[in-house]
């Protein structure tokens, strides 16, 4: 193997141009990720998550522009790509389970033709092999091949977003990209399909970008956390020191906001104030009205990072190690 | 699905008698019956007249006569036309319709043709000069005054340029001697396009279905081919240069309704495509690293594809009434110049037969919408 990681991420920057004025949806994120490591991407709404999601794959709509920085997979550059050559790595090396597993399947066609379609896109192989292939992806997410010839509509919520699991593991891809997939179903359900994955995926020894909104979920399926605020990376860390000793301010309201099962029991501490206008970023450290800790110093200047060994945060006011 | 058309049947069949009743009482609401054009006719003796009109039934109360009709209509038959005497009204419809269908349905498939394939790129690349240069040239030709456009174009491309003949559904010198019947020959044209339409339509269905490679090129040369074949077959008949005569004179009328109406379809296309792109299996698609003409054609327009055909079959059953005034201009003997002198001579049979067909043809539709759904969306069962 080379010596890159699978994944890195430099100062990546991406800007929407809306009505309203320019919209700085990632900021500067560096990243890595290691082959077969699990990134757990975590923040509210509208931090810049699923913006950073699309950037990966360049899918950002229209009106998105990256400004500057890299996406070196494998030490490849995806942003200097032509759109040509980006098509090959789509799906064929990164691929995606989408937000709403819903409606990612195309209502018109059968399910095994979908996941065909993406298998045709990137191999040559005899029809036959690619139908057997959907079989063999079937019977890894635990869905009955009796589905494959069935339409979306005739599909369950937890069938769907396994046939959508399915689908994005047709191609071996190094990386998957899982934005939020269990958001839509049920408790139960989500548990079971995360478990699967996690197993499936580490058999496969595929690397994951985990998003969401769900700390609990995150710190069961991710090795490494990065916490994202208004289009920043605040926090980055393995999971247990992220989750064990939060250094920003953010992250330590995150957790405290889900209850914990097996701890102590504890008022639930809501995080006040709403997050910031992306048009509108407020001054220094974008989270210093919302902060307990606030200074004036917070207001005016960027926060310096705070280095713990590999585990890192931006903050003006640290707690004591 | 057995049960679902049965019961649409029998709606379709309420409907058609509550469509018939309409129609009726409404053209019979104009005053006089056929024997008002013989009232100036002093030669005429009033006992003649009334012998007329009880030979016609028309001394009889309106609502006899009505029951009378919806009879004879349920029984088949919609009676004998006053001013083509003896000629019953079915005999003149089935004169008259082919030429009006022959005309209208192709123009209406041109025009969706036409108005999809715009719309579908004018929903991709928004914002581009191509997009305002079509949608405002549409939109103009959509509502410019139909009249003076079909007289422009018969100005330029038939008066001055010479292109085309100026009217009229043949040429009379090159017909007086023709050893066939024109409406004859008329609908084994017709029976030809009909071969040649479902030899292309089975050809793409068997190559779609089976997926062979390199479909594009079977379907060309199939079309190649058979439509290779027609010719040839019509050269042998004989009657090629009759067929050919009456082929230039729809050339024109085609050509204008298409420039007319393309621009309804489009927009409609245009906006159903710019809903379905928004759909997240539209970035699906894009993830999987299909390019882009693949995402368009096979998943958006695929899928924006429903309301267009809704639109395209209302637009083929409303073909059958033809349009007056295109039909006018063109001097085409159709549905639609029917219509007019079937008002006009007070032949009330004619009238209210042609209405009734067209009435017919658009429940049909209706019924086929439904069954074309089935196989377009599958989520549709019924």
């Amino acid at each position: 193997m080379s010596g890159y990681p699978l994944l890195a991420v430099e100062d990546l920057t991406m800007h929407y141009q809306t009505r309203a004025g320019e919209v700085c949806a990632v900021d500067g994120v560096s990243l890595s990720l290691e082959r077969g490591q699990s990134l757990g991407l975590v923040g509210e709404s509208g931090c810049g998550k699923s913006s950073l999601a699309l950037a990966l794959l360049r899918l950002q709509p229209e009106n998105a522009q990256i400004l500057r920085g890299k996406v070196l997979l494998d030490g490849v550059d995806l942003v200097s790509l032509s759109e040509e050559e980006m098509r090959t790595y789509r799906w064929n090396r990164i691929a995606m389970v989408f937000q709403s597993a819903m409606n990612a399947l195309d209502p018109v066609y059968r399910v095994g033709d979908q996941i065909i379609e993406a298998l045709e896109q990137h191999s040559n192989a005899a029809r036959q092999d690619m139908v057997d292939r959907v079989g063999e992806l079937y019977k890894l997410v635990n869905l009955s091949p009796n589905f494959i010839q069935r339409y979306p509509h005739e599909y369950s919520g937890g069938m769907k977003q396994r046939a959508i699991i399915a689908m994005a593991l047709a191609c071996e891809p190094d990386l998957i990209i899982a934005d939020e997939p269990t958001t839509a179903l049920d408790v139960i359900v989500q548990d079971h399909i995360l478990r699967e994955f996690g197993n499936i995926r580490k058999e496969l020894n595929m690397s994951m970008l985990y998003i969401s909104h769900d700390m609990a979920v995150i710190a069961e399926v991710s090795d490494v956390v990065a916490v994202m605020y208004a289009g920043k990376i605040v926090e980055y860390g393995t999971a247990e020191e992220v989750f064990n000793k939060p250094i920003h301010p953010y992250t330590r309201a995150l957790m405290s906001a889900f209850p914990s099962v097996t701890g102590e029991k504890h008022e639930l501490a809501t995080l006040g104030g709403e997050p910031p206008n992306p048009l509108d970023l407020p001054s220094g450290c974008h989270f210093h009205p919302r902060c307990p800790f606030a200074t004036d110093m917070c207001a005016e200047q960027e926060p310096p990072t705070v280095r713990r060994g590999d585990h890192w945060a931006d903050c003006w006011n640290p707690p004591e190690d | 699905m057995a049960r679902y058309l049965i019961s649409r049947t029998l709606q379709i069949l309420l409907t058609l008698f509550a469509f018939i009743c309409i129609v009726y009482f409404i053209v019979n609401a104009q005053p006089g019956d056929i024997s008002n054009v013989y009232a100036m006719n002093p030669e005429l003796p009033p006992d003649a007249r009334e012998r007329l009109q009880s030979q016609f039934g028309l001394n009889e109360p309106l609502w006899k006569q009505f029951l009378v009709y919806v009879r004879n209509v349920f029984t088949g038959s919609f009676g004998v036309s006053f001013s083509f005497y003896p000629r019953t009204v079915a005999d003149v419809i089935a004169e008259r319709l082919p030429r009006t269908v022959a005309l209208f349905f192709t123009a209406t498939v041109f025009s969706f043709y036409l108005g999809f394939l715009l719309g579908k790129i004018i929903a991709w690349k928004r914002g581009g000069w191509t997009e305002y240069a079509t949608t405002i040239g549409g939109v103009t030709l959509y509502t410019v005054f139909t009249p003076w456009f079909a007289l422009m174009m018969i100005w330029l491309f038939a008066f001055k340029a010479g292109w085309f003949p100026i009217g009229k559904f043949l040429d009379p010198v090159l017909w007086r001697d023709a050893p066939i019947e024109a409406n004859t020959l008329f609908g084994r044209m017709m029976l030809t396009a009909l071969a040649l339409s479902i030899i292309v339509f089975v050809v793409f269905v068997i190559t779609t279905r089976l997926r062979i490679g390199g479909a594009r090129l079977i379907q060309l040369g199939s079309i190649v081919v058979s439509i290779g074949i027609m010719l040839g077959a019509w050269r042998l008949t004989g009657h090629g240069h009759l067929a050919w005569d009456i082929v230039k004179h729809m050339v024109l009328p085609v050509f204008t309704l298409t420039l007319i109406s393309f621009a309804g379809t489009m927009l409609l296309t245009r906006n159903s495509m710019l809903e379905t792109m928004r759909e997240d299996f539209v970035l699906a698609a894009r993830a999987k690293g299909l390019p882009e003409k693949a995402v368009r054609d096979k998943h958006v327009a695929r899928n924006a594809l429903l309301p267009v055909v809704t639109s395209l079959v209302f637009s083929l059953a409303f073909a059958v009434d033809g349009g007056v005034i295109i039909e006018s201009v063109f001097s085409w003997p159709g549905m639609g110049q029917t219509l007019v002198s079937a008002a006009v001579a007070e032949d009330l049979p004619l009238a209210v037969g042609a209405f009734v067909f067209v009435g017919i043809f658009v429940l049909l539709a209706h019924l086929a919408v439904d069954v074309i759904y089935v196989f377009l969306d599958p989520r549709i069962r019924y």
